[in-house]
């Protein structure tokens, strides 16, 4: 164990300092997580109700609020790395709840060529980085926010739509042209394969929203409106006729040898909620380890897990937010449940170590770290085992 | 539904270890959630996993049937996709299993699954429990809705053995005792004169084996 001790990362933190007590974090945050001191009238942020939306940071006037994930600085850097590698003045800014793949992108905003910005909540980004992004030399900014009830952080797209609205205006008045920025909103939702449905009724068992309904005469149909996308009928069910928009099986089992050829042994295949933990905008770096986001620990299939350990991976790692941080209405909690399950079967084959599901919090900017190092060795562990025999 | 539950593993490998081409064919039928494409699939990667440890190359052909102990629909479904198939390892219940070595009286059928009992699963816990024997002469009208033959460990059918402790039966104390259960529901219905029928002892043998309806 090393003596030195390092100041724990805090996800988001108020500088007092430099607070100006204003309230707007206040007003703004979605999950009453800041709150104003009635003696001393500090504003305090209890981290442990935050859901590090980034919303309060990005609507700072005093620049008091220090998220560790994507601040207007690190944005900036990476826009500037960015443009020229994507040769394009044009941004696409969108949250990656809803955002389809590239292609979808390009027909949504009818752009051909573009830098992507892909952000945990549009919610987060300031008008700072907007104005920043145009005197850098960006001519179109597109924002591909979720669909109002869509937003996982509640008010980050209402908030951004506002957002957009004053820029427009501002940016009209400074000789930019009207409607400057694009705003698009989109959610991404469960598609149904009518000749592959044999009316079982799994999903409307086990989907937390009620969209699924099941009738004798006319079989399974979906109210979108209920659907949140958390993947977890499409995961389960048995007839392999359901199927998410953008996080279709087929990508992700496309996806799976791909990202295995990347890496040296012992090679790990991480499958991520997209909320559990923000990657780092420049990608993954580990020369052992990959990660496919989801949208939710939910759409994590049993069927992609087995595939996984066909095609060489070592170990699979389940990273899912833990149940009082999951934004799909306990559908994590549901996802370990099945895992540890299916784990005793894996276990019957001799794969039973190899598969490791783990919640960690996107307010713990380690937590993910610590568990592939420790899940990192338990796979070492089990290679030189096996050599030894 | 009839509640099945996969056999382990090693057992399914052992018993289909001497075939190469293997079909294993799901069942959409009643067993929930069913064991059909999905099941069928996983269980061929799971199997192709652990055979390549042990330096077998399985060749799976995976598929799922509307109902396999539907012995019209499964053989007309069946029929196109035997060939070369070497041994079918089925993943529905005993019924299913029998359906097909009934078709194919030449070719071995293996059970992926052991069937248990008919019976429903609780949505939170996940919990299975028995609920019908499939007596054939079924009294469910006069006991208030809950089988005293499945329920009740004893199969009693005039009221409870007097073992009872808190709700629970002498024989296994995570266990209701059904006739609590029935008379707390009778009860509740206004119906509590039914339990002053007295009913004979079950007639054992007019079981039926074979019918026509």
């Amino acid at each position: 164990m090393s003596q030195q001790v390092a100041e724990p990362q805090v996800a988001v933190n108020i500088k007092e300092e430099q607070c100006s007590r204003c309230s707007i974090c206040r007003s703004l945050c979605p999950f009453e997580a800041i709150t104003k001191d009635a003696e001393t009238s500090k504003i305090i942020l209890d981290i442990e109700k935050c859901q590090v939306c980034g919303i309060c940071y990005s609507a700072c006037p005093a620049k008091a609020i220090d998220t560790i994930y994507y601040d207007c600085g690190s944005l900036l850097n990476y826009l500037k790395k960015a443009k020229p590698k994507y040769d394009s003045d044009t941004l696409v800014i969108m949250c990656k709840g809803s955002a389809p793949d590239f292609s979808g992108v390009e027909q949504l905003f009818g752009v051909s060529n573009f830098i992507p910005l892909s952000v945990p909540c549009v919610g987060r980004i300031s008008e700072e980085l907007i104005l920043q992004a145009i005197a850098m030399g960006i001519n179109k900014i597109c924002i591909l926010a979720c669909d109002e009830d869509y937003c996982r952080f509640e008010r980050g797209s209402p908030l951004t739509g506002r957002r957009v609205l004053a820029l427009n205006r501002l940016l009209e008045q400074l000789g930019y042209g009207r409607e400057a920025i694009t705003l698009k909103r989109n959610s991404l939702k469960v598609k149904v394969d009518r000749d592959l449905c044999i009316s079982c009724g799994s999903c409307a068992f086990y989907c937390p929203y009620g969209a699924p309904k099941l009738e004798s005469v006319g079989g399974i149909s979906f109210d979108l409106d209920a659907c949140r996308g958390c993947g977890l009928c499409v995961a389960l069910c048995p007839a392999f006729a359901l199927d998410l928009d953008n996080w279709e099986k087929d990508r992700i089992l496309a996806l799976i040898p791909r990202l295995l050829a990347e890496i040296e042994p012992p090679k790990i295949l991480v499958f991520r909620c997209q909320w559990a933990v923000f990657p780092p905008l420049d990608g993954e770096s580990s020369p052992n380890v990959r990660t496919i986001e989801l949208p939710c620990a939910g759409r994590v299939d049993a069927f992609h897990i087995v595939e996984a350990f066909q095609k060489g991976a070592e170990g699979v790692l389940i990273a899912a937010c833990p149940e009082e941080d999951c934004r799909q209405e306990g559908v994590s909690a549901k996802a370990q449940h099945w895992v540890k399950a299916f784990r005793e079967r894996l276990k019957q084959i001799g794969f039973g170590d190899r598969l490791h599901f783990c919640t960690v919090s996107r307010r713990d900017p380690e937590g993910l770290d610590k568990e592939l190092r420790q899940f990192g060795q338990r796979i070492e562990a089990i290679g030189s085992q096996k050599e030894k025999k | 539904m009839i509640v099945t539950i996969l056999k382990p593993l090693d057992e399914i490998l052992d018993s289909i270890s001497p075939y190469s081409k293997v079909l294993i064919a799901g069942c959409d039928g009643c067993t929930q959630p069913p064991r059909g494409l999905r099941e069928a699939k996983t269980l061929s990667q799971l199997l192709e996993l652990a055979g390549k440890l042990k330096g077998k190359d399985f060749q799976f052909k995976v598929l799922s049937l509307v109902k396999q102990c539907d012995s019209f629909l499964t053989a007309s479904e069946l029929k196109s996709q035997m060939d070369g198939v070497e041994a079918v390892l089925s993943l529905a219940c005993g019924v299913g299993v029998q359906t097909i070595a009934e078709i194919f009286p030449d070719l071995p059928v293996i059970p992926a699954q052991n069937s248990h009992f008919l019976g429903q699963e609780d949505r939170e816990g996940g919990i299975l429990e028995d609920r019908c024997s499939a007596c054939g002469d079924c009294i469910l009208a006069r006991t208030g809705g809950i089988c005293p033959v499945t329920r009740c460990a004893k199969g009693l059918l005039n009221g409870a053995c007097g073992g009872a402790r808190d709700g629970k039966c002498e024989m296994d104390p995570e266990r209701d005792c059904a006739w609590e259960l029935i008379y707390n529901r009778l009860e509740r219905l206004g119906k509590l004169d039914l339990l002053k029928e007295y009913r004979a002892p079950r007639n054992y043998q007019a079981k039926a084996w074979r019918l026509t309806p």
